[in-house]
């Protein structure tokens, strides 16, 4: 094995750099994070199977409901069919949040990450940045392709909306929205409790389970306690109509879900930066 | 230069790393030895602010090695090579930590060259062998060309051409002024690798002393003599002014070689059973220095026997 020095002579300064090189700042952390989320396969695949899911599933469901709606016999609105998908495709944005987290505990990885960036608010805000912004892109675009999609099966039957319609963009966007505050609600519990298996059960199941089995608890208390649940709370912004009379309004909800994340992402930070890594 | 002072780690129960305090100086190969358990990789975790010490401090080149701008090209380190996702490929784990640091895109190439993993740069690291990926801790260790380099357990993993090449780069690393950390379980590596010692057991500093002086202290040989006339044997030597020590029916003498010893006694007519020449290892150095620290010891088997009857 040959050697190949680069430099013979070492100047012991401490903040000596690499000759013609800059300080790092908060945009060079962002870009590590970047590349490190784009540079393992499960981003790919998590973020092709939203799309799949996401637009698939309303394109097909729009297509068998269609008559049904057009004939009244369905008994809901056309605009609760427009981002049926995303109700499935959620699972991948959780997916996708534990992941920029725990995959880093579960390899080790995370020894590497703050030894190369050791201001650790810093790595958490870098990778909200890079998990939220992902999700939201491609939560939007799942459901604009979506509703063109399931639209277009709709307007045959003469009961398709149209962009301009109350709420449809606005449920498009907040797919998006609600997207990325899941990837974020699950990156932040990640980082919490590091292990991938047991954060993914934890926030499908307090979305998928908890969240429908609160609706049966009793009371003006049971009712509230079902309302600001984060899935429940979260994922009205998203539909134009909702199937569930009994959520908050949109962006009510929205902005309970936003606090609840917001919440969960300074304790994670605060319990991020006293810990052993 | 790195300094620790009092550092000290309590998990729980137990004590890592007791209060211990050492600087590493630039311009040397400072050996870092203990056995396993010891407290080294929680002191290597502790130099790099990813554990926080429960008390003491500890410093590179003068400051916390948080409070560096830009860490990677101060400080470069070895720490575990499996501190990495098995499915990024080698060149995508250098391109994102050159990235924060500020480090050049080129210097990836340039540290993938220096450790002959160029041609598998793409593949992902799952698929590397364990040497392997510590050659690419170790591209990691050099990215930020760091005046300062912390090599956790180099070695582990690697074959004997693997190994020597891991003990020329540290040595070439100190020569050209650099701080090199390195540590260890094997005497033996150490001995052939650094100039200065640092050995630690059960969380403390046992030893902190030059290579050599670690050797003439603690491995010293002696020539056993074995004589009927023991006493005799004892009072002449001593008169010809050799260190002669009793141990049970043998001398342990010190100051001539077997040889000489053998002439000597035999000219004055006294009987001789045995006459070895017995050089103690620096491996047995060490384990005897660290024989009272070692956290995981095989039980002897009649002992363990014994007490489960």
């Amino acid at each position: 094995m040959t050697m190949t020095p680069t430099s013979s002579t070492v100047v012991l300064d401490p903040t000596r750099n690499v000759p013609g090189v800059r300080a790092p700042g908060f945009p060079d952390t962002l870009h590590a994070e970047w590349i490190k989320f784009w540079t393992v396969r499960s981003t790919f695949w998590a973020t092709a199977m939203l799309f799949v899911l996401g637009a698939g599933l309303t394109t097909l469901v729009c297509a068998l409901a269609a008559k049904d709606l057009a004939s009244g016999a369905a008994g809901e609105s056309p605009g609760s069919f427009l981002t049926w998908g995303m109700m499935i495709a959620q699972i991948t944005a959780i997916v996708l949040g534990t992941l920029v987290a725990t995959s880093e505990y579960g390899t080790g990885m995370i020894r590497a990450t703050l030894a190369a960036t050791p201001r650790r608010g810093s790595v958490l805000a870098a990778k909200a940045i890079v998990v939220s912004s992902t999700l939201f892109v491609v939560g939007t675009v799942t459901a604009f392709a979506g509703y063109f999609a399931g639209n277009w099966f709709l307007d045959r039957e003469g009961v398709g909306l149209a962009l301009s319609d109350e709420g449809v963009l606005r449920s498009l966007f907040g797919s998006g929205l609600y997207m990325a505050g899941l990837g974020l609600f699950a990156a932040a519990l990640g980082l919490l409790v590091r292990h991938t298996a047991a954060v993914l059960s934890a926030v499908l199941g307090l979305v998928f389970v908890v969240g429908q089995m609160a609706w049966l608890l009793p009371g003006t208390w049971g009712d509230w306690v079902a309302k600001v649940m984060p899935g429940n709370a979260g994922s009205g912004v998203g539909t134009a109509v909702s199937f569930n009379p009994n959520l908050l309004g949109p962006w009510t909800g929205f902005a309970v879900f936003a606090g609840e994340v917001a919440l969960l992402l300074v304790v994670a930070l605060l319990v991020f930066r006293r810990r052993d890594a | 230069m790195i300094a620790a002072h009092g550092l000290t780690k309590i998990y729980g129960q137990k004590t890592a790393v007791d209060g211990i305090t050492f600087t590493v100086e630039p311009g040397r190969v400072t050996g870092f030895l203990g056995p396993n358990g010891a407290g080294k990789s929680t002191t290597m975790r502790m130099i790099l602010g990813l554990d926080r010490p429960s008390a003491g401090s500890v410093t590179v080149n003068g400051h916390r090695y948080a409070d560096s701008p830009a860490p990677l090209r101060e400080v470069g380190a070895l720490l575990e090579a499996r501190a990495l996702h098995p499915g990024r490929s080698a060149r995508d784990h250098l391109r994102w930590l050159a990235v924060s640091n500020a480090i050049p895109a080129s210097r990836v190439d340039e540290v993938l060259d220096l450790v002959g993993l160029e041609a598998v740069a793409g593949q992902r690291v799952g698929k590397f062998s364990l040497g392997m990926g510590q050659r690419l801790g170790i591209a990691v260790a050099l990215l930020g060309d760091p005046p300062v380099v912390v090599l956790d357990e180099p070695v582990n993993g690697l074959d004997p051409e693997g190994i020597r090449w891991v003990r020329t780069l540290a040595r070439q690393l100190a020569a050209e002024g650099r701080t090199v950390f390195v540590s260890s379980h094997l005497m033996s590596e150490m001995a052939l690798t650094a100039d200065h010692l640092i050995v630690v057991g059960r969380g403390k500093v046992l030893a902190d002393c030059s290579m050599t002086e670690f050797i003439a202290d603690h491995a010293a040989s002696f020539v056993r003599v074995r004589s009927p006339q023991r006493g005799e044997v004892a009072d002449l030597l001593r008169r010809w002014g050799l260190d002669v020590a009793v141990h049970d029916e043998e001398l342990r003498v010190q100051g001539l070689d077997a040889a000489a010893i053998g002439e000597l006694v035999g000219k004055n007519g006294l009987l001789l059973h045995e006459l070895t020449l017995v050089r103690s290892s620096l491996e047995d150095a060490f384990m005897t220095l660290t024989a009272d620290s070692v956290e995981y010891s095989a039980h002897d088997m009649a002992t363990t026997a014994g007490t489960a009857r």
